[in-house]
């Protein structure tokens, strides 16, 4: 079963954290069947991001009115409610409404969050901030647990079959 | 006194980048008409002072996520022109592949996905998804056909790093470029069904007295090369652009607006302009494509601008195609010698013409950096057109009328990531007048 680990954000400030937990994982040997990619544009690069996956994980920034550097676990049901970053106003939760009435939606999608500081309109290319870059290293063991439990899961629900 | 309505959208949606409009309407007068950018500026002309130029076709790249391929082109060219490095016939045949993808990819993305929610009536791109199917799988198969080529030659398609000075680092095998010619002749026929479902939809016609400025190319449909024309008798060259054209610096906004020197008015770059000004040079697809829709094309209408950005599809298909069968040789490693130059470089991004001059000392270190835009280029002529849009929105609901303009400034495809410049001045400003609306 392959899961793919999605990190989503562009090279501005805070919005970045998503590839840089993408690319913590993709630095470690990674179980088989866990893969990472990464997704500058919710639509459409997040269909492109999710061919051939059976379960996804989200990576990215958000903002929530929590503390910068939070990291929660949510479910895509939940993503209309929150502001993510993103170009074009399309943002991820579209993307995957899309890709679901297209029939391209994985079984199971669930999405990890780290709230981002507000990004700033005055200092462009930005670095992410300190309070948000300390979380990546939990983020990225977070979205590797969730591919873990989604894979055994996956797995499981074959034996039962 | 005369009712006062503001109507304010305040994050347009369904545009790359984020920019506002601000209108304020006493009656039937205009008191206040804004398009409002407020994307962060961006400090690439600064950033690239003092770097080797062979840097700038990565560095540029990264302006924007849409159309790298255009800043890339744009960037090559000047440097090329300011070191007078030749460019191998295969190398420039590949730009063309490369550019075409670029097309592909950027005009599916806004037809199907940002233009067509418009027409439909419908809220956005996943309504259509479930209502048609079809075209949706149809549009996202082309465009993933622009991706592969932005691949092939450029090594990834967000942020590619293909491009060098007089070539490209890595040249496609012909096994690689067999296959893709193979998935895009059967493509063309799928671009030509879009078109023509695109034209059984309601779209809007706008008729505009607006100057239309393209590339023009003695041979072939304009994307690297050619002289800057118009509708109005501009017949000039890249260097002459600043002679041609000016930049002016309005409160309201990051990006500079721009104007003809000459009359002071705006102009339009684009899809729209490159048919009208190119029409002769379409492939028989194409061209077969744009005398069906004609009616469409007898004034300026950025309403049919979704229809010229569909026949620049077929054309960007049988432009990659003629590259993919040419049985090209492959091209000498290309050696330029770094020197002390001016060089001035105009090619045609998805959004219109992208205009890049720059400097280079004798080390080949950038000394001076321009970029213009397309969209800055177009954003005069979107408030232009929205003050003449003016009528059908005092006549409707505030809902209404926000979604007229809204729908009005989609048209244009701004990429309003890419028109932002640095001005601390014009920040403050922008702000402050914000807070005392």
């Amino acid at each position: 079963m392959r899961v793919h680990v999605i990190g989503i954000g562009t090279l501005h400030a805070d919005d970045a954290v998503g590839l840089a937990v993408a690319e913590r994982l993709a630095s470690l040997p990674l179980p088989e069947g866990i893969l990472v990619r990464t997704c500058a544009r919710p639509l459409p690069d997040l269909l492109d991001a999710l061919e051939g996956a059976d379960a996804a994980v989200l990576v990215d920034a958000a903002r929530t009115g929590a503390m910068p550097g939070a990291i929660r676990r949510l479910a895509p049901s939940d993503l209309a409610r929150l502001h993510t970053p993103s170009s074009h106003g399309v943002g991820v939760a579209q993307a995957l409404s899309l890709a679901e009435a297209l029939g391209r939606a994985p079984a199971r999608v669930a999405f990890v969050a780290i709230e981002a500081e507000p990004i700033g309109r005055d200092r462009p290319l930005r670095p992410i901030s300190p309070a948000v870059a300390a979380s990546i290293g939990e983020a990225a063991d977070v979205a590797l647990r969730i591919a873990r439990e989604m894979q055994d899961a996956g797995e499981g629900e074959a034996r039962d079959a | 006194m005369a009712e006062r309505r503001t109507i304010e959208v305040g994050a347009i949606a369904r545009v790359e980048g984020e920019g506002a409009l601000h209108l304020v309407l006493e009656g039937d007068r205009i008191v206040d008409l804004r398009l409002e950018i407020y994307e962060p500026p961006r400090f690439f002309e600064a950033l690239a002072r003092g770097r080797r130029a062979d840097e700038l076709p990565d560095l540029m790249a990264r302006i924007c996520g849409i159309c790298p391929v255009a800043y890339q082109m744009s960037a090559a060219h000047a440097i090329e022109a300011a070191w007078d490095v030749a460019v191998d016939p295969s190398v420039r045949a590949l730009r063309r592949l490369y550019y075409a993808g670029e097309w592909i990819e950027s005009h599916l993305l806004h037809m199907m996905f940002l233009a067509a929610p418009d027409f439909l009536g419908l809220d956005d791109a996943m309504e259509i998804a479930r209502r048609h199917r079809n075209h949706v799988e149809r549009a996202l198969r082309l465009r993933k056909l622009g991706n592969r080529i932005l691949i092939l030659l450029g090594g990834r398609s967000v942020n590619p790093v293909g491009v060098r000075i007089g070539g490209f680092h890595r040249i496609p095998t012909r096994g690689e470029m067999r296959a893709l010619a193979g998935e895009l002749r059967a493509a063309r026929a799928e671009a030509e069904l879009l078109l023509h479902w695109f034209a059984s939809l309601p779209v809007p016609s706008r008729p505009q007295d607006v100057e239309l400025v393209a590339l023009r190319h003695a041979s072939e449909y304009p994307m690297n090369e050619g002289r800057i024309v118009s509708t109005r008798g501009i017949d000039t060259t890249a260097a002459d652009f600043d002679a041609t054209f000016e930049e002016i610096q309005v409160p309201h906004s990051t990006a500079l607006h721009a104007r003809n020197r000459t009359t002071g008015a705006p102009y339009l770059v684009g899809p729209l302009a490159r048919v009208t000004l190119g029409r002769d040079r379409l492939s028989p697809a194409a061209a077969a494509a744009h005398a069906s829709l004609a009616d469409r094309f007898v004034q300026p209408d950025p309403g049919a601008s979704v229809f010229a950005r569909g026949i620049e599809v077929i054309q960007a298909i049988d432009e990659a195609l003629t590259v993919l069968d040419a049985d090209l040789s492959p091209p000498p490693e290309p050696r330029p010698t770094p020197r002390a130059g001016v060089g001035h470089a105009a090619t045609e991004a998805p959004r219109g013409i992208l205009y890049v001059s720059l400097e280079t000392d004798a080390a080949g270190d950038v000394r001076r950096l321009r970029i213009v835009p397309p969209t800055s280029q177009n954003q005069a002529q979107i408030e232009a057109d929205l003050r003449g849009l003016v009528p059908r929105i005092l006549a409707a609901s505030d809902d209404e009328g926000r979604r007229l303009a809204e729908a009005a400034i989609r048209d244009y495809d701004p990429c309003i990531s890419c028109a932002t410049h640095f001005l601390t001045v014009t920040v403050e400003r922008r702000e402050s007048s914000c807070e005392s609306t």
